[in-house]
């Protein structure tokens, strides 16, 4: 039985060879849409999961009404996690992580710069980061102690045992190498190369009792069997006996297994994160494998006056409908086997240049149980949902009617399959436009008054001799005409580094508690970031040497500060009194999608991390950059001459919206392609079935451009209901997209008009092709045929 | 007693009319009977065909096969029913263009979960019987009109019927053809037992049979 099933499956395919390469093609290119995306969100999903007590591991995080509003944040006092250690005997192992820093390792003539961090020892106790060498308990137990990953271990010491050989960090410092890690893996956000011991923090006196100084992450793993929510009430109040400043602040603690995927706060609340794109771009897997399963079901069922004769003589022997059913469902089955094979082939080439567009190195594991038993789980539920219409409709027919002869529904285009279309095409609308509004948003941003000069800027971190020989590093990058302007900042200018709410200036509402962001600027930071000046004047210490506590506001800041005339007003922040000497136009610091924050430039007074200069554009770039790295390896020695482009970093702000809008077209453009391919198919079907009523009207003198018409407005008319569906939802859908971005376009009516029109006219483009060959066909031999 | 039908009617709904497709039909067939229908197009002929072969319903009357009461049993038992003792003929043969001439044979037994062995031995018999061994490996389309009526005939037989209902058998076929099947039949009917009903337009090919049934619009005469 069987085999009669497979045989008959098989020779279907084969002599219906269009209908069979529609059917695979579009089945494959859904599954293959599906399967990777499947891929990306496993991958996702399993994002720092890897951890063994994840289920016993927070993130302390601080929470705090503003102004009314509660915000979330997750940076912590230094003294947190004693204190924490102290109080609460349900805590098994706290550790703080210092941000990720970049430190110059030397080994005899090597130099390597490598990102790390320092932690405190409990840290590869709460996080399953295993060791390849040495022990848990004592690899950070001595100050100078570091441990390193097997790929660092490997570009420091080469085949070496680097275990017990020594070190010397930022030139400064000598450390014996205690552990190796093994390599981090792809999916967890942490990225460091190597561990320091938090002793090493003390012993360079950066620690600091501070609690209004919220700067590192600190991370706890409870004690097996700790109530939750009864210790979460608990340690809410650690602020209370500690910070004398802001002693209501909240702690709490975060799921650590949560901060991938959801750590957006909203007032209080968790409002998601990135799972809402993972939401998404599943629905979307979802939607393009079930359109590619409607096609399955129209096109089957448009071929149902070919197969009728076969349903009617199978019953007339005897078959019962379930064997029907089993033989239809069969064949899609094969036909769903098929295209997986197809689709496998085409995700293993693919798999790269996907990974490269989201930007995940992602993989199949074809040993695992669960890749086959999934694999197999979709074709089969493929192969049913595709199978599952067409095999109840064509086993419903009744042998008498179907043998006589008098059987023609295929005819028109009956109600279900009408449904199907219109759903094609409303997603395939909704996706266009989605596509259309999501570059029109990307490209407003892009083209975004900056309000600096991006452009043959440059920065490098204050690392090694630098700080110390700044004055005559800055005189000779000067003198040698690659830098027209130099300027120490306490960040790049891409990235706010410190804000803060504790500004008062005069006339200040002392609940006023709104956040001010910081940057640290020591001369002619105007003229070398290209700042738009208002008012004022730029920091000059040369000549104005109190400039070292001038302040710069920005035009959202003096707004903020209702200053009429600002210039020579006093703000008091960190204990000194700043005067304001000028104000700027705004510019984008943090995020270009967001509007733009309160901000005080502060003088040399301040600290300082980075330096920005800005080429000279009489000169190339390469020349510049050979000339300052020579001028950079005068004065730091020691260290190799690193540099970032401030235009290349603010590009990266655009990294995730770049990959949305690159995979929202690219879906696009598939849901497109498989809803034309199940269109065309139908469209064929119909004009052959119709063939007897073309030539009757051929031969009573209607002309080829009517018959079109004719043929084509059913399908037209379709689209047309689609379209009207289609755009209130993407309206709604992309009005709440949009709404997470401050700065964003609203929506114009014509992004509609071309998402429906460009559908119009693909539509009419496929059932035209199929409409035109059935009115050229000659009547004489549609007719004799009869 | 094969089978007996009692006043039968069928109708359809036109128009908010009746339309009476059979109008009180009573008919009794014995077992061995050779029974051609015959009448003008549109009288009822492949209706009345359907009725018996239990492949059409209908409103009103009785209809009793080999004792079972037909207009009271569910439609499984029903397909049962028939599936068991009526071999059907078509006027456009009905073979599966897709299935080769032994597969179409076999293609009834697959439904009565015949064994695969006696399956391929009841197939090898029936090639013999009508000496289409040699095509055996052949579509449907690669034969002849004639050729496909006896592989049609002998898709009928396979089941071994009580009852063949032959829907203008011969329509499609030319006279020499014709001739064949009828003689065919009618050696089916003497020296098997296997009991007849045709319809037919040739009163040629009605006079094989032992009895003729006219029909006029729906009714008997």
């Amino acid at each position: 039985m069987f085999r009669n099933y497979l045989k008959v499956a098989w020779r279907n395919l084969i002599r219906n060879k269009s209908f069979s390469v529609l059917n695979i093609v579009g089945l494959s290119i859904g599954l293959t849409v599906f399967t990777l995306i499947v891929l990306w969100i496993n991958f996702e999903l399993g994002f720092d999961r890897f951890h063994e007590n994840q289920e016993r591991i927070y993130e302390v995080n601080n929470q705090y009404a503003i102004e009314g509003e509660i915000w979330t944040w997750n940076s912590t006092p230094k003294a947190m996690a004693p204190a924490i250690k102290k109080d609460y005997p349900e805590v098994d192992r706290v550790s703080r992580y210092y941000y990720d820093t970049p430190f110059l390792f030397s080994v005899d003539e090597k130099r390597i710069k490598a990102t790390g961090t320092i932690v405190d020892p409990d840290f590869l106790h709460i996080f399953s980061f295993p060791l390849v060498q040495g022990s848990i308990e004592s690899v950070l137990s001595d100050v100078n102690s570091v441990v390193i990953t097997e790929t660092f271990a490997k570009k420091i010491f080469g085949d070496k045992d680097p275990i017990g050989e020594l070190v010397k960090i930022d030139n400064a410092d000598s450390f014996k190498v205690t552990g190796v890690l093994k390599d981090l893996p792809d999916n967890t956000d942490f990225t460091f190369e190597f561990l320091v011991p938090w002793d090493y923090l003390i012993q360079k006196d950066w620690d600091d009792n501070n609690w209004g100084n919220n700067s590192v992450a600190t991370y706890v793993k409870l004690k097996e069997n700790v109530d939750f929510n009864n210790f979460s009430a608990n340690i809410k109040t650690l602020r209370k006996n500690y910070d004398k400043g802001s002693p209501d602040m909240e702690t709490l603690l975060y799921p650590y297994s949560r901060t991938y995927l959801y750590s957006e706060f909203e007032n209080g609340k968790e409002i998601g994160g990135r799972i809402e794109l993972i939401r998404m771009f599943g629905f979307i897997a979802a939607i393009i494998l079930l359109i590619a399963c409607i096609n399955f079901m129209n096109l089957s069922t448009a071929r149902s006056e070919k197969r009728a004769k076969e349903v009617g003589v199978r019953k007339v022997m005897g078959a019962p409908k379930k064997y029907l059913i089993y033989q239809f469902l069969g064949e899609s089955m094969l036909i769903s086997s098929i295209a997986a094979l197809l689709a496998f082939v085409i995700i293993l080439l693919v798999l790269p240049s996907f990974s490269n567009l989201v930007g995940k190195e992602l993989s199949i594991d074809f040993t695992s149980k669960e890749f086959w038993l999934s694999a197999i789980g979709i074709i089969l539920f493929t192969g049913m949902l595709a199978g599952s219409y067409p095999a109840l409709y064509l086993s419903a027919f009744k042998p008498s009617a179907v043998l006589k002869g008098t059987f023609h529904k295929a005819n028109t285009l009956i109600t279900p399959r009408k449904v199907l279309v219109v759903v094609q095409f409303s997603v395939a609308i909704i996706l266009i436009t989605a596509t259309l509004i999501i570059t029109q948003q990307l490209e407003k941003v892009q083209d975004r008054q900056l309000g600096y000069a991006k452009d043959n800027l440059i920065y490098t971190f204050i690392e090694g001799d630098i700080e110390k020989n700044y004055g005559a590093l800055r005189e000779e990058l000067l003198k040698s005409g690659a830098a027209t302007s130099v300027t120490k900042t306490s960040s790049p200018i891409t990235e706010s580094w410190s804000n803060t709410w504790g500004i008062e200036w005069e006339g200040k509402n002392e609940n006023d508690k709104t956040i001010i962001l910081r940057l640290m600027a020591d001369d002619a930071v105007v003229k070398t970031l290209g700042l738009e000046l208002l008012e004022g004047r730029d920091m000059d210490l040369q000549k104005y040497p109190t400039d070292s506590t001038a302040v710069i506001l920005n035009e959202t800041s003096v707004a903020l500060m209702g200053f009429e005339d600002p210039i020579g007003k006093i703000v008091n922040d960190n204990g000194k009194k700043w005067h304001v000497i000028g104000v700027v136009k705004d510019f984008v610091f943090n995020s270009p999608f967001q509007k733009i924050e309160p901000l005080v430039i502060e003088g040399a007074k301040g600290w300082f991390n980075v330096v920005h200069m800005k080429l000279n554009e009489a000169n190339t770039t390469a020349n510049n950059l050979a000339t300052i790295e020579r001028v950079y390896k005068n004065y730091n020695p020691e260290y190799p001459f690193n540099y970032d482009f401030v235009d290349g970093e603010y590009a990266k702000k655009f990294s995730d919206q770049q990959i949305t809008s690159k995979l929202a077209g690219l879906f696009t453009l598939l849901t497109i392609l498989i809803s034309c391919l199940g269109l065309f198919g139908l469209a064929s079907y119909m004009a052959e079935n119709r063939i007897k009523e073309v030539g009757i009207r051929k031969v009573l003198g209607a002309s080829v451009g009517t018959i079109v018409t004719l043929l084509s407005k059913d399908f037209l008319k379709l689209v047309g209901i689609s379209i009207l569906i289609a755009i209130p939802v993407s309206w709604y859908y992309m009005s709440n997209w949009l709404e997470d971005f401050a700065f964003r376009i609203t929506i114009s009516w014509w992004v509609f008009a071309i998402a429906g029109l460009l559908t119009l006219v693909i539509a009419l483009i496929t059932v035209s092709f199929q409409a035109v060959k059935a009115a050229r066909a000659n009547p004489v031999k549609s007719l004799r045929t009869e | 007693m094969l089978l007996q039908l009692r006043n039968i009617f069928k109708w359809v709904q036109q128009g908010g009319q009746r339309i009476f497709l059979l109008k009180d039909i009573n008919l009794e067939v014995q077992e061995g009977e050779f029974i051609s229908i015959m009448g003008p197009s549109g009288s009822g002929k492949s209706t009345l065909l359907n009725v018996i072969g239990m492949l059409d319903t209908f409103d009103e009357g009785e209809y009793d096969f080999l004792s079972e009461s037909v207009h009271t049993l569910k439609e499984k038992y029903r397909s049962n029913l028939y599936k068991e003792y009526i071999g059907f003929v078509f006027q456009s043969y009905h073979l599966l263009d897709d299935l080769t001439v032994e597969e179409n044979l076999e293609m009834p037994l697959l439904y009565k979960k015949i064994k695969s062995s006696e399956r391929k031995a009841l197939v090898a018999d029936m090639l013999d019987r009508f000496s289409i061994v040699g095509k055996k490996d052949l579509f449907p389309t690669q034969l002849s009109g004639g050729q496909q009526q006896l592989v049609g005939v002998a898709r009928a037989l396979i089941g071994k019927p009580k009852l063949i209902l032959a829907d203008e058998p011969t329509g499609n076929l030319n006279s020499q053809q014709s001739e064949e099947i009828m003689q065919l039949f009618k050696k089916l009917n003497k020296e098997e037992g296997v009991t007849i009903i045709q319809v037919t337009h040739s009163e040629k090919n009605a006079a094989y049979g032992s009895r003729i049934i006219n029909l006029l619009d729906g009714r008997k005469i």
